[in-house]
């Protein structure tokens, strides 16, 4: 039982990770921006969500909005007022991913300054378990954080394949000259990226304030994973981010049930990298790696 | 106050030797490597053990964490062939969240999470060092030693194909540089002299666990880099020290609530690479402001 | 090919004029180029291309953009692998080989995009490319760095970069960033010099030194083969044309013969 416990377990963690990834991937993807800071978005959208709803006591829907309209701001914000202007100039990987780390670290400081650096987490209704089988006890909040992630990927793919600035951030991915040349500012497209994919972190945000609970330095553990999903799924594909999120989240589990919590992490690394040294293209890279 | 000041120096050092073995790889080779506290932690976990079980002599002590640093820093080589950019920095990153693991559960080697306690007093040729200006005086030396090795590295044939290949890899290899030879030599030089830090904070501490060694002292010592200056011999040192003196200066600053000193000194840090990278991206020790590697 | 036959004997020393009219099957075959192919994906980027470039001339290679010029020069120097054919370098093969050996075996090249080692200065950018024998130090102390930094002095004069012996690749003018890559390549001692568009974009000042200057290394023994696309150049400075359009072979030979050719004429010029 304890098997199909930590696979359930496993698929609602893996749903929160592929959803993260699957932004950070988006952003990378169609910007080249090695957005690090992806985890801090993350960290304030479940802060806020937190704080919406356990602090004001406002109602789960406007305690959503808030968290998803956080998550949004701070996301374009950045690519405005840190990314933009140090590609301006030079915008070397490194540089960006300096900037990138750096406001990382003040984001998880600021919030564990402000709210405190304990663990975390809002009761729900949806939060309680109920034992579906001896051994098994699952919450309405597995199926839902399961279902929405189903959801998202769903209508991100719609908005992709059928919207202008879908299309247009797809574009922007295989090739940025064709972009200009059709009339598409890559800045403007460069904002909906970040505002997509910052948007695609507030499911798992919010999940996660409600379930496991959240701490400060919440944000660096999932972008760790995150990262280690988009490249093992391959760079730049969204489908490949996806299930290696979901791959890891069941690995994960599975490995604190065979080997104990604390080598949970190190098993997600461990494949990380194995795949950079043997198939650094990931499941479903495109071919190359310069 | 002078212990206090004497703690502070034989850290600063400390630091200063991981700030500038790093700088070597991130400035001169383009291998931006998140994995150096795994080698500072080699070198410390190793030299206790020679301390305790063979002998404190700090040439034999020394020598051994860094030939244990080398070997496996062949880990961090394999990536560092492989690919680049942001793969290298994931692959490092996975090889520091792998050492963590286990630096806390092998334990004969690291004392698992308890550490290890009760490391003796190095000894020189027999002599014990334990007086702390002693030991500031043993590490500046260690300190100044390795830059002038790394200097002399940097102006030599052996610096300038490092420049080449961190510029251009495949001019480099259209040059006739054995790029696979280049860069595992440079990984495994700048992790065996990182050791060279562990081990000297091993004895000086002689007490040592996991903390010390976490991603957190990779990220760091890694801003210590950038924010000194990358590829420039004085840049390195001068991010050793702001960032080491940060929390001592934030501690005079009496108006802060003395609770919050370690994020205010980890928001400051933060701040100051963002600024950094916006506005002078080659670090305050920049030679050339507005653009660098 | 029997009309180059006859004209092969009567022209032994590159003479002055239009070009270098060196002779052809008289002089031996330096580098040779067998079924050459490549696949990317499914683009067939070089399609069964045979190709021997001979000693001591220059030979140009011309075609459309995309038509996988830079892609053969790369197959050439081991950066990027053939899906099938051989490449024979003074009659052995270098299939398989890194890169840094078919270097130093003797191939140098220039890059389309220059790939200068931007961080460096000129001096240290022309000085590292005489040290890829090197390990952790250069063998032959003082003495021997002396006279590399003499030959880097020389290298400059000639490429009229002394002035700039101590400025960042980085911050050199676009023809000087021309000249730099030319310079790296002059430090090697290499037989071969393969140059990807080398005189793209040069003011006429610039395109007359860059013309002296390939000149005089000719004579001086180096074969070259030259990649360009202004007509002008090409004529200017061919021993021998070789046409390739869409990853194929069309035409080798004279420069008159490929030159004249109507048909090649209409491809170049995208008259399909
Ligand atoms: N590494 C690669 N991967 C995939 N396709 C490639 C690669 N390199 C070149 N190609 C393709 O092969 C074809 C030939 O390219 P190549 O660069 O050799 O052309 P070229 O003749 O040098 O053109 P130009 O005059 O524009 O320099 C092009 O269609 C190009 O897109
Ligand atoms: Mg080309």
């Amino acid at each position: 039982m304890l098997f199909l416990q930590l696979l359930a377990n496993g698929l609602q963690v893996g749903a929160i990770y592929a959803l993260t990834a699957a932004g950070f991937s988006l952003i990378f993807g169609s910007t080249k921006i090695f957005h690090f800071a992806h985890g801090a978005t993350f960290a304030i959208a479940a802060y806020l969500f937190h704080f919406a709803l356990a602090g004001l006591g406002l109602h789960w829907t406007f305690a959503v909005a808030v968290s998803a309209t956080s998550a949004v701001v701070f996301g374009v914000l950045l690519d405005r007022f840190m990314y933009a202007p140090i590609q301006r100039h030079e915008g070397s990987f490194f540089t960006v991913f300096v900037a990138s780390f750096g406001i990382g670290i003040v984001v998880q400081n600021l919030l564990g300054s402000v709210f405190g650096r304990g663990f975390m987490s809002v009761a729900t209704p949806l939060s309680n378990s109920v034992e579906v089988m001896p051994g098994l006890y699952l919450s309405p909040l597995n199926g839902l954080a399961i279902v929405s992630a189903i959801i998202c990927f769903v209508a991100l793919h719609f908005f992709l394949t059928h919207t202008f600035v879908g299309k247009g951030l797809r574009a922007l991915s295989e090739n940025p000259e064709l972009v200009r040349t059709f009339g598409l500012s890559p800045r403007r497209l460069s904002t909906y990226a970040f505002a997509l994919g910052s948007l695609l972190v507030v499911p798992g945000a919010i999940f996660t304030a409600a379930g496991t609970g959240i701490n400060p330095a919440v944000g660096h553990h999932v972008m760790l994973i995150s990262l280690a999903a988009t490249i093992v799924g391959g760079i730049g594909s969204l489908r490949g981010a996806a299930c290696a999120g979901l791959l890891i989240g069941v690995a994960e589990n599975l490995a604190m049930w065979k080997l104990g919590t604390q080598w949970s992490e190190a098993i997600t690394f461990a494949i990380l990298f194995f795949f950079i040294i043997f198939k650094p293209s990931g499941f479903f890279g495109r071919a190359t790696v310069s | 106050m002078t212990a206090y000041i004497l703690n502070l120096l034989v850290l600063i050092s400390v630091y200063a030797i991981l700030s500038t073995t790093l700088n070597f790889i991130i400035g001169y080779a383009g291998i931006f490597s998140l994995a150096h506290a795994v080698f500072f932690g080699i070198g410390g976990y190793t030299a206790a053990l020679v301390a305790m079980h063979v002998t404190p002599e700090f040439f034999v002590a020394v020598p051994v964490a860094m030939a244990a640093a080398a070997v496996t820093s062949l880990l961090l080589a394999l990536p560092a062939l492989r690919v680049r950019g942001e793969y290298f920095v994931a692959a490092s990153l996975g090889l520091q969240v792998l050492a963590v693991t286990l630096f806390s559960e092998w334990k004969s080697f690291t004392g698992g999470i308890g550490g290890v306690i009760g490391i003796p007093a190095v000894e020189l040729f027999g002599y014990p060092v334990y007086k702390p200006w002693q030991f500031l005086l043993m590490s500046l030396i260690c300190l100044t030693i390795i830059i002038v090795i790394i200097r002399t590295l940097v102006h030599t044939s052996f610096g300038r194909s490092l420049k080449a290949i961190r510029d251009s890899e495949s001019a480099a290899l259209a040059s006739g540089k054995n790029i696979t030879v280049i860069k595992t030599l440079s990984v495994v030089l700048s992790s065996a002299l990182a050791a060279v830090a562990g081990a000297l904070y091993a004895f000086y501490m002689s007490f040592i666990n996991v903390q010390s060694f976490m991603l957190d002292t990779s990220v760091l010592v890694m801003a210590m880099v950038i924010i000194g200056g990358t590829a420039t011999v004085s840049g390195p040192l001068l991010g050793a020290a702001l960032l080491m003196l940060l929390p001592s200066a934030l501690t005079y600053l009496s108006f802060l609530p003395q609770t919050e000193i370690g994020s205010i000194q980890q928001i400051v840090y933060g701040m100051a690479m963002v600024l950094l990278m916006i506005f002078r991206p080659g670090g305050i020790v920049s030679s050339h402001p507005g653009g660098s590697k | 090919m029997s009309e180059q036959l006859m004209t092969a004997q009567e022209t032994e020393k590159p003479a002055s004029g239009s070009g270098f009219t060196g002779s052809t099957d008289a002089q031996d075959v330096l580098l040779e180029i067998r079924n050459l192919s490549k696949n990317f994906g499914g683009l067939q980027a070089i399609n069964d291309v045979s190709l021997n470039l001979r000693a001591g001339i220059i030979t140009t290679l011309v075609g459309p953009n995309g038509a996988g010029k830079t892609t053969l020069f790369n197959m050439i120097t081991g950066h990027i692998p053939p899906s099938e054919g051989d490449v024979r370098w003074q009659g052995e093969s270098v299939i398989g080989k890194a890169p840094w050996k078919i270097a130093r075996a003797g191939i140098a090249r220039t890059f389309q995009d220059l790939r200068l080692f931007t961080h460096m200065t000129v001096e240290e950018n022309v000085l590292t490319m005489m040290e890829s024998g090197s390990w952790l130090w250069q063998p032959g102390g003082k003495s021997r760095k002396a006279k590399r930094l003499d030959k880097v002095s020389q290298i400059l004069e000639k490429t009229g970069l002394t002035d700039k012996r101590h400025t960042r690749a980085l911050d050199l003018a676009y023809a000087e960033r021309k000249f730099l890559s030319l310079a790296r390549i002059m430090a090697t001692d290499s037989r071969l010099w393969l140059l990807d568009e080398p005189a793209s974009g040069l003011d006429p000042n610039s395109y007359n030194l860059f013309l002296q200057l390939l000149r005089e290394e000719v004579k001086e023994g180096i074969t070259v083969c030259i990649i360009e696309h202004n007509l002008d150049i090409v004529v200017n400075i061919s021993d021998r044309i070789a046409f390739l359009d869409q990853g194929k072979l069309l035409a080798d030979g004279e420069p008159q013969t490929i030159l004249n050719d109507p048909a090649l004429a209409a491809i170049y010029f995208g008259e399909r």
